[in-house]
């Protein structure tokens, strides 16, 4: 229920991506107002980046920043930095064990919404010049970015169902989606069949699983967008992210606009317009609308 | 020419300004549009509009009579639903451009997105490029050009018109067939395109509705009519309704299709009685005094509200499924009572709108009889998305009633078994419906309250976002609503009971804090002023009354609605039974009908002790039956039946009412 927007700029570099995805999130803002969420990616980390939504009333988050200190303890996770704004929790932290094992755990304990070396996500309630105010996502550079607005319709507002998702598990890999996934439970009971744990009752938390189980299986992201077209039954128009790409997937019925729009220097997709009129501000663009049942991925 | 700048206006401040310029007749070039929505929505003058760069969804639409000049790119739905007038566009299009057009030229110079002029009913939608999918899309006349290729299903359940594609076509839609061009189809074409600027040398092919969908294979056979009262008896499994039924099926092949509501029994109003004694009430006119019935719906944005005397609606019911003489009667009816009357689906009636004070106009899915000027001259607007006889369904309004009248208000074919789609081309989602509701408001100046009709099936889920999407009232109708005509598999048992209907819209917004800020129409089954209270009691803020006010004009409850020759002259186009119905007497009736419910709920709030109906509240309830009680949380009090004498006083009331 919502709007998306992505931006890749094809040279490497510390592009100005913060500020660029919030004015892009700010056009279609009338999309989704409750919540904004971003996934960034920037330069590599030399530790694992942990984020986690947290309580904001004091004694609630010092007793969730406690538990997750003890899960680090036991997986021999050494916190190297650490930062607390807003609702969140983040920490970089020196891990070398089983990923998987390590985050299931840690997501039993804690609301964990962002793993990854060079990615970071960053989603609360409130517009997207609101969560820039709280968390200084302006300031983010790096190469590309995907990000969401939400309209919170049948759920609450909460910070932890804005978009983006991360793919439980399996790190710096980063979903948003607009639309639903109308075979959400039967998809969803195939995959916690092989082990997969959901965290909320959110649609698109199961295209984030979906993707990270078949990279897991060496498919190439081109590949399970593919297959992502024909399993998920719904609406959809979706963006993910890797380390090194992004792509985008929409149904076979087109129910969920798209557009988008690639010259020498960068890829900017999102689902009005308007958004990308903010790249280009008094300029005619040259969009187009992908064609429905299509999937494409950029590479850096 | 004024220039309105949309970096230094909102919307809705340069489409106030557009409008005043279409009154002076002066033309408008907007700059830094910035792909906003909208733009220019709701004008019925004729001048040009020029968009210096793109403009977001519905540009140009719900317009009369305007031209549009757009220089770069257009969202969805441009166009949408306009009468007369033009747009032109010299980039690209996104899905459903001309949607619902009915005589307007829409021109676009660059590729066009899927399901071009869905439902489209006249005039002339162009592309020079290249169209994705499903073009022509459930079109119901009018005529499509594509210079370029057309991707798969061309004019997929199409009823008429014809689709014109220079390239190559990846495949065509269910019923189409390709036919050769006619005497005069490439003039007509060139003609087109000349005046637009644009040429075409190569070859045509031309596509068309192949005709073998528009009508159900078999009718239903004339049978004898067994009455509601009757079929509704669940006397035994193989009762002669069930067995009639299966003899039926037997012959036709396929569903049944009938007019009314569900007919099996489901817990409901009489299933729950008042907490207290309510012998006391005083049964003379003097019952009217000292108490407020009176009733607003819809001010929660702003927007002039209903003002109803007491808290009922005439529910919402076509012309269509409905003659001309029982539209008239009910909105006279609606007047006299000073109550509100609706549309329903398929445009509105001159004489209707005459007759009735507050008239609520309905917008629907097949965009039948939809426009601007009708919407302009309404109290209230009402979207539907569906309703209880069959929620998720479109309306069904079989051949015999579409007559050549009623076949150009609604700008459809003759004669065809008319299946209205069961989904808004341009509402897929809730986030869809914010944009929607922000384009009718835009069209009508946010002057008129905007409701959403809808079948009561998740109604937890879609309570909630009706509410998010920004709605003044929400008229939820049980799975005991009427219609004029469904399959007999859907109104039986698709949708939940009327009662539970009302609880879970109430628990719905009590979660998200919203309870009491968008009013609920409940509908679905009221029968009188006491069903009425008591749905007030469980939480609705006004009721909706359909079938009632039916039988109280004349309607015999023998469920053929459906066939078009019913024989009171109310559910028929047919002129010779129409005849029938006596327009003054019916009216009185009618209006007699609904100051007997005023009477049992003046009677009723008075004898609980208040002063005002809306003061009657949950704990005046108890649960006849542990279904009820389950259903309602109400307390069950199974002792309370043998209390309930004071049914027979308030009927008895009634009479004396007439």
């Amino acid at each position: 229920m919502c709007g998306i927007a992505g931006i890749l700029y094809k040279q490497p570099g510390n592009h100005e991506i913060g500020n660029t995805l919030i004015s892009m999130l700010d056009g279609c803002q009338h999309r989704g107002p409750d919540s904004t969420g971003f996934a960034l990616y920037g330069d590599k980390n030399e530790q694992l980046q942990l984020r986690f939504i947290v309580p904001t009333d004091e004694a609630g988050k010092s007793t969730a920043i406690n538990s997750i200190a003890n899960l680090l303890e036991k997986h021999n996770a050494k916190i190297a930095a650490e930062e607390s704004v807003g609702c969140s929790y983040k920490i970089g932290v020196d891990f070398g064990g089983d990923l998987l094992a390590f985050t299931k755990e840690m997501e039993e304990q804690a609301k964990l919404v962002s793993v990854g070396y060079s990615l970071d996500i960053i989603k609360d309630d409130g517009t997207a010049r609101e969560v820039d105010e709280r968390y200084d996502v302006g300031s983010f550079t790096g190469t590309h970015a995907i990000g969401h607005v939400r309209l919170a319709t049948e759920s609450a507002v909460r910070p932890e169902a804005a978009h983006p998702f991360w793919a439980t598990g399996f790190e710096d890999i980063a979903i948003v989606h607009n639309g639903q996934i109308t075979n959400y439970w039967k998809m969803r009971r195939r995959l916690e069949r092989r082990d997969y744990a959901f965290h909320t009752d959110n649609d698109s938390e199961l295209v984030a699983v979906y993707l990270a189980d078949k990279l897991a299986q060496g498919e190439k992201l081109d590949d399970a967008l593919k297959t992502a077209i024909d399993d998920l039954d719904g609406t959809f128009s979706f963006l993910v992210s890797t380390p090194t790409e992004i792509g985008y997937a929409k149904d076979h019925l087109a129910a969920k606009p798209m557009v988008l729009l690639e010259n020498d220097e960068m890829i900017a997709v999102a689902s009005e317009e308007v958004s990308l009129n903010r790249l280009f501000p008094g300029q005619a663009i040259n969009s187009t609308e992908p064609a429905p049942g299509t999937y494409k991925t950029w590479s850096l | 020419m004024v220039t309105l700048d949309l970096s230094q206006l909102d919307i809705t401040q340069a489409n106030e300004k557009i409008r005043q310029c279409g009154r002076e007749g002066v033309d408008v070039e907007i700059i830094n549009p910035d792909a906003r929505h909208n733009i220019g929505v709701g004008l019925v003058d004729p001048i040009t509009v020029k968009v210096k760069g793109s403009a977001g969804y519905f540009c140009g639409g719900l317009s009369d009579g305007a031209h549009y000049e757009i220089e770069s790119n257009v969202g969805w739905a441009v166009g949408d639903n306009i009468y007369t007038g033009s747009v032109v566009v010299g980039g690209n299009a996104g899905a459903i451009a001309g949607v619902a057009i009915r005589g307007a030229e829409i021109v676009i110079h660059g590729n066009m997105g899927s399901r071009a002029g869905q439902v489209m009913k006249a005039g002339t939608l162009c592309c020079g490029g290249n169209a994705a999918f499903m073009s022509g899309y459930m079109m119901y006349g009018g005529r499509i050009i594509i210079l370029g290729d057309a991707a798969e299903k061309v004019g997929q359940d199409m009823s008429a018109g014809e689709i014109f594609i220079g390239g190559e076509i990846e495949s065509l839609g269910n019923d189409t067939e390709i036919v050769d061009m006619a005497p005069g189809d490439l003039e007509s074409i060139n003609e087109f395109l000349d005046r637009y600027g644009m040429s075409f040398s190569g070859q045509f092919t031309k596509v068309v509705s192949a005709g073998k969908k528009l009508r159900y294979g078999n009718s239903e056979p004339r049978t004898r009519p067994q009455p509601f009262f009757i079929s509704s008896q669940s006397s035994s499994y193989w009762n002669a309704k069930v067995q009639e039924d299966i003899w039926i099926k037997g012959e036709v092949g396929r569903y049944r299709i009938r007019g009314y509501g569900a007919s099996k029994p489901v817990p409901h109003l009489n299933d729950i009685a008042f907490a207290r004694d309510i012998t006391q009430a005083p049964s003379d006119a003097s019952v009217l005094e000292g108490i407020n019935l009176r009733t607003k719906v819809g001010g929660r944005f702003g927007a002039k509200p209903l003002d109803l005397s007491m808290p009922v609606m005439i529910a919402p019911m076509s012309f269509g499924a409905l003659s001309r003489s029982v539209k008239i009667a009910l909105a006279r009816a609606s007047r006299l009572s000073g109550i509100s009357e609706s549309t329903g689906e398929g445009g509105m009636l001159d004489e209707q709108r005459e007759e009735a004070d507050q008239l609520i106009f309905q917008m629907l899915s097949g965009r039948l009889g939809w426009n601007i000027k009708d919407m302009l001259r309404a109290d209230a607007l009402e979207i539907y998305i569906s309703q209880g006889a069959k929620p998720g369904l479109g309306g069904q309004l079989m051949a015999k009633k579409v007559t050549p009248e009623l076949a150009k208000i609604r700008g459809i074919p003759e004669g065809i078994d008319l299946r209205s789609p069961s989904r808004h081309p341009d509402v897929l989602g809730a986030d869809d419906l914010v944009i929607k509701v922000d384009e009718l408001r835009e069209a009508t100046g946010h002057k008129k309250p905007l409701g959403i009709k809808m079948g009561a099936g998740r109604v937890n889920d879609d309570i909630k976002i009706a509410y998010k999407d920004g709605f003044d009232f929400v008229e939820l109708d049980g799975l005991q609503g009427s219609t004029g005509a469904a399959s007999t598999e859907v109104l039986e048992n698709v949708g939940i009971p009327t009662l539970s209907a009302i609880q879970e819209a109430v628990d719905g917004l009590a979660e998200i804090e919203a309870k009491g800020d968008m009013h609920l129409v409940l509908m679905g089954g009221i029968k009188d002023g006491i069903d009425a209270v008591k749905m007030l009691a469980l939480g609705a803020h006004c009721v909706s009354i359909g079938t009632a006010a039916m039988i109280a004009g004349g309607c015999i409850a023998c469920m053929q609605c459906h066939v078009g020759s019913c024989p009171v002259g109310i559910a028929t186009q047919d002129k010779g039974h129409e005849a029938r119905y006596d327009i003054d007497r019916q009216a009185q009736n009618i209006h007699r009908y609904f100051e007997s419910v005023r009477w049992q709920m003046a009677a009723i709030t008075k004898a609980l002790g208040y002063d005002d109906v809306h003061s009657i509240n949950r704990d005046d309830l108890v649960a006849l039956t542990p279904e009820a009680a389950e259903m309602t949380g109400l307390r069950y009090v199974p002792g309370q039946r043998d209390n309930t004498q004071h049914d027979d006083k308030l009927t008895d009331l009634s009479r004396k009412a007439g």
